[in-house]
C-alpha cells in the first residue's frame, strides 16, 4: 500500500526583492501568492510573518539577488528566514527560486585567505533548510556542485535565441560576440544553434570591476554585432566592447544579457555608450532602470521559471526547458 | 598570548581597538568592502594557519550586512586553516525576535487572540453589513477582503475553511545554525536578551554580564546610592534588575505594563496579513516596522496600519508601579534600548509618582528610528548611561553635552579582553561574571 498525499498544492511565496516576477509566475501557474511576508524592523532586523497554513505543501520562494549595497544582504537574510519559517511550519518541500544567484562571482579562492562566498551561500541555504534550488544562468555552473541538494540551473538561451530569430531574420549579417573568454562557450553554443559566426574579446583585469585592456579576435566588418553575456553589472565591459567593435568596422552593436544588475552608474554609462540596444531578462527588478534607459528591452523569463516549477512539482523532466521556450 | 589573531568586523571598530589595546596586540589586518552590486567581500591579510582566531562583530547598524560579513569572515578563517574560531558578538544578532512586531504607530501587526476571535465570529454567524451591531468584527473584515471576495457568504466560507492564526517566525535557531555552519567554534556575547538563546547552539556560548560595570557605576557615580531605587521597566527584566539591587542591597521597584481590551465593541480593522488589534508585546521595547523598506507590498501594509484610527482607542494600557519612589533617585536598568519607548514611558511614570531624579542604565544602546533625539528631548530622563557594545561614538556626538546631560558610555572592552585572554589560555571565565575584570 503506498502512501498518498491528500493535498498536493503549490504554494508560492514572494520575497521583497522582486514581487513583480513572483506575481508573473503566479499568474502563469494560476496560483495565488501565499500569505507569508517578510518585514523589516526598526533595528534593521527582518521578521517573517506566516499567515497561512503550509503544512505538507510544496513551497517555492521567489527571491533574487538584487538591491545593491543597500539591500542585497537583507534579501539574502530574508530568504534564509523565510526558508526556516517554512521548515518550522512543517512544509513538505522547500524550493528556493533564485533567478540571479547572489555571490555567484566569488566562486573560487583567487587570492589566499578569501572565503569562497558562493559556497558559503550554498551552505547558508542548506543550513536554513532548503531542499531544492532553481536558478537561472549561473555564472559558473560548477556552483551546482557546492550544494548537496539538487540544483536546477535553467538557461535563458532558448529565450535569447527566440529574440534574435525574431528581431534579426537576416542571420548572415549578424555576428555574436563574447565580451570575455569566460563566456565563449555560452556564445559558441548560441552561434551553433543560430548557425552564425562568432567573435570574442579578450580582456585583462587588474582589479574587480575595472577592465584595463581589450583585444578582438575575429572579423566584424560591416556586421551587426550582438554582445552576449550572463550579466551586466557596472557595464564597463559592455561599453568598452561596443567601442572596440565599432572601431573594428562593425555596423552597429547591441547587447543581450541574462541578468541586468546595472549597479553604480551603469545606466549613465549605457546612455552615453555606442550600444544601440541592451536586452536583458526580468530576473532582476528593472522598473527604475527601464525609465532611465530608453535603450533597455526586457525578455520575460517568468514562463521558463513557472514551467520549471510546474514540472518540478509534478515530477516531470525539466531538461525540455534547456532547449525550448515556453509560451 | 599564544598564536592569537583578533579581527574586527566593520560594525564596532572602536570596541575592537580597545580590546586589542588591552591585550597588547594589533588587530589582525582584514580587508572588508563591497562590490558594486552590493556583495560583501572579505580578505584576511594576516595568516591564521593553526592560530586561535577571535572575530569581533556586533549585531547593530545594518544587521544583515554585518551578519553576512561575519559569516564570510568565519568561513575565510576556516578555509585558511585556523585552529579555533571564536566569534565575539557584544550585541548578539537577532537576539530579540518579538512575538508581535508593531507598525510605525506602535500598533502590533498581529494579535493571536483577536485574530482567533474575529475568525470565530465570522464563521459562526452570517456576516452582513446591515446586520446588528454585534457583528462589527465581521463587517470590518469584509471591507478589507472586498477585493477578493464579493459576497459576505464568500468571506465566511473562506474563513470557515481557513481559520489560521498569523504567527511570527522565530529566527534564533537559524542564526545559531548559520554561525555554526560557517565554522564558528565558540561564541562570546554579553547580556543576552533571552538566556535560552544559549541552548540554540551546539557549541559553547559564553554569556558575559555587564552587571559588575553597572554596579561599579552606581557605587561610584550615583550620590547616596544606598537610598536610591533600582527600577525594572518591565516584568521581563525584573530578574536582571533585582540581581543588581540585591548585590548592592538597594531597594527595588518594578513597572508592570498591563494591556487589555476595552469592553466596548469597536470595530477592529484588519490590515495586511490579517487582523490588527492589540496584544501584549513580549519585547522590552517595541520593535517597529520601518517604512525604509522598499518592498511595495510592505509599504502598503504600513499605510493601512496607520489609517486604523480605531485600533489605538481599543486598548487600555495601564502601567503600574510596584514599590515606593517618592522623593527618591531612581535607576532604571534594562538590557537594551531600541526605539526608547519603554524607557521613556517608565521615566515619565516615575516622575509622576514623585521621584526626584531618573538614571537610565542600558547595556545595548541601539537607538534606532530617531530614538536618540526622543530620549534626549525626554524631560523625565535626567541621565542616560549605556555601554559600547554598540558603537557609540556618533551617538555621543549627536547627543551633545548641553545642560550637563551628556550620554555616558561605560567601556566593556576590559571584560571582553579578559575573556579573550582566559579563553586563549584555557582558564575559567566564570570569575569575570561577578568580578568584571
Amino acid at each position: 500500500m503506498s502512501l498518498r498525499y491528500s493535498k498536493n498544492s503549490i504554494k508560492i511565496i514572494s520575497g521583497n526583492s522582486h514581487p513583480e516576477l513572483a506575481q508573473l509566475i503566479c499568474n502563469r501557474l494560476s496560483a495565488p501568492l501565499t500569505n507569508i511576508k517578510a518585514l523589516e524592523l526598526s533595528n534593521n532586523e527582518d521578521v517573517v510573518l506566516v499567515g497561512e497554513s503550509i503544512r505538507d505543501q510544496d513551497i517555492y520562494i521567489v527571491q533574487t539577488g538584487c538591491g545593491g549595497s543597500e539591500k542585497l544582504n537583507d534579501y539574502v537574510m530574508e530568504l534564509l528566514l523565510m526558508i526556516r519559517a517554512c521548515r518550522t511550519a512543517s512544509a513538505r518541500k522547500i524550493t528556493a527560486v533564485i533567478p540571479n544567484y547572489p555571490y555567484a562571482r566569488q566562486d573560487r579562492k583567487d587570492k589566499s585567505r578569501v572565503p569562497i562566498s558562493s559556497k558559503v551561500m550554498a551552505n547558508l541555504l542548506q543550513t536554513a533548510g532548503c531542499d531544492h534550488v532553481i536558478t537561472l544562468d549561473l555564472h559558473a555552473s560548477q556552483i551546482q556542485g557546492f550544494f548537496s541538494i539538487p540544483v536546477d540551473n535553467l538557461y535563458a538561451e532558448p529565450s535569447v535565441l527566440k529574440y534574435i530569430q525574431t528581431h534579426f531574420p537576416d542571420k548572415e549579417n549578424v555576428m555574436l560576440v563574447s565580451p570575455d573568454v569566460g563566456g565563449a562557450k555560452r556564445v559558441a553554443s548560441l552561434a551553433d544553434k543560430l548557425d552564425t559566426l562568432f567573435a570574442l574579446i579578450h580582456k585583462e583585469r587588474e582589479k574587480a570591476n575595472v577592465v584595463s585592456k581589450m583585444t578582438l579576435v575575429g572579423d566584424v566588418t560591416g556586421k551587426v554585432c550582438i554582445l552576449v553575456d550572463d550579466m551586466a553589472d557596472t557595464c564597463g565591459t559592455l561599453c568598452k566592447a561596443a567601442d572596440l567593435l565599432l572601431e573594428n568596422g562593425a555596423k552597429e552593436v547591441m547587447a543581450i544579457v541574462t541578468h541586468g544588475i546595472f549597479s553604480g552608474n551603469a545606466v549613465e554609462k549605457l546612455n552615453n555608450s555606442h550600444l544601440k540596444k541592451i536586452v536583458c531578462t526580468n530576473s532582476m527588478p528593472l522598473g527604475k532602470t527601464l525609465q532611465q534607459c530608453s535603450r533597455l528591452e526586457v525578455i520575460d523569463i517568468a514562463g521558463t521559471l513557472a514551467e520549471a516549477i510546474r514540472r518540478l512539482h509534478n515530477g516531470e523532466s525539466v531538461s525540455y526547458l534547456f532547449n525550448n521556450v515556453v509560451y | 598570548m599564544r598564536d592569537i589573531v583578533v579581527f574586527s568586523g566593520s560594525s564596532n571598530r572602536g570596541l575592537a581597538e580597545r580590546i586589542c589595546d588591552n591585550l597588547g596586540l594589533l588587530p589582525g589586518e582584514i580587508e572588508l568592502k563591497k562590490f558594486a552590486n552590493g556583495e560583501t567581500s572579505v580578505r584576511l591579510c594576516d595568516s591564521v594557519r593553526e592560530k586561535d582566531v577571535f572575530i569581533i562583530q556586533s549585531g547593530s547598524g545594518k544587521v544583515n550586512d554585518n551578519l553576512m560579513e561575519l559569516l564570510l569572515t568565519v568561513s575565510a578563517c576556516k578555509m585558511a586553516s585556523a585552529k579555533r574560531i571564536t566569534v565575539i558578538c557584544p550585541l548578539f544578532f537577532y537576539s530579540r525576535q518579538p512575538e508581535s512586531p508593531a507598525s510605525k504607530k506602535g500598533i502590533p501587526f498581529i494579535s493571536k487572540k483577536d485574530k482567533h476571535e474575529f475568525l470565530h465570529s465570522t464563521s459562526s454567524v452570517p456576516c452582513c453589513a446591515s446586520d446588528s451591531s454585534k457583528l462589527h468584527n465581521g463587517v470590518s473584515v469584509k471591507s478589507v477582503l472586498d477585493h477578493n471576495a464579493t459576497t459576505c457568504e464568500d468571506i465566511s466560507e473562506q474563513h470557515r475553511h481557513h481559520p489560521y492564526k498569523t504567527w511570527v517566525a522565530q529566527s534564533g535557531t537559524l542564526i545559531a545554525d548559520l554561525l555554526v555552519g560557517a565554522g564558528a567554534d565558540h561564541i562570546v556575547t554579553m547580556d543576552l536578551h533571552d538566556p535560552q538563546f544559549q541552548g540554540f547552539f551546539d557549541i559553547p556560548v559564553d554569556n558575559l554580564f555587564s552587571k559588575p560595570l553597572v554596579q561599579h557605576y552606581i557605587v561610584n557615580y550615583v550620590q547616596n546610592y544606598k537610598d536610591c531605587v533600582i527600577v525594572s521597566p518591565d516584568a521581563g527584566g525584573a530578574k536582571r534588575a533585582a540581581a543588581i539591587a540585591d548585590s548592592l542591597s538597594m531597594q527595588f521597584a518594578l513597572i508592570h505594563k498591563e494591556r487589555h481590551q476595552r469592553s466596548t465593541e469597536k470595530p477592529v480593522t484588519a490590515i495586511g496579513l490579517g487582523s490588527c488589534a492589540l496584544a501584549p508585546t513580549a519585547s522590552t521595547d517595541n520593535l517597529i516596522i520601518t517604512s525604509a523598506n522598499d518592498g511595495q507590498s510592505v509599504a502598503s501594509t504600513i499605510d493601512d496600519s496607520s489609517n486604523t484610527s480605531c485600533a489605538g482607542e481599543n486598548v487600555v494600557a495601564t502601567t503600574m508601579l510596584v514599590g515606593d519612589v517618592q522623593n527618591k533617585t531612581c535607576i532604571i536598568v534594562d538590557d537594551l534600548i531600541d526605539t526608547g519607548a519603554t524607557a521613556m514611558r517608565a521615566a515619565r511614570l516615575l516622575k509622576e509618582q514623585g521621584c526626584s531624579y531618573v538614571y537610565v542604565i542600558v547595556t545595548h544602546g541601539i537607538f534606532s528610528d530617531a530614538a536618540l533625539e526622543k530620549v534626549r528631548a525626554c524631560d523625565a530622563i535626567d541621565q542616560f548611561v549605556t555601554t559600547n557594545t554598540v558603537e557609540q561614538r556618533s551617538h555621543i556626538k549627536q547627543y551633545g553635552t548641553a545642560d550637563g546631560k551628556g550620554l555616558e558610555v561605560l567601556d566593556v572592552s576590559r571584560i571582553f579582553s579578559e575573556a579573550i585572554r582566559r579563553i586563549n589560555n584555557g582558564e575559567s571565565i566564570s570569575l569575570i561574571y561577578d568580578q568584571g575584570w
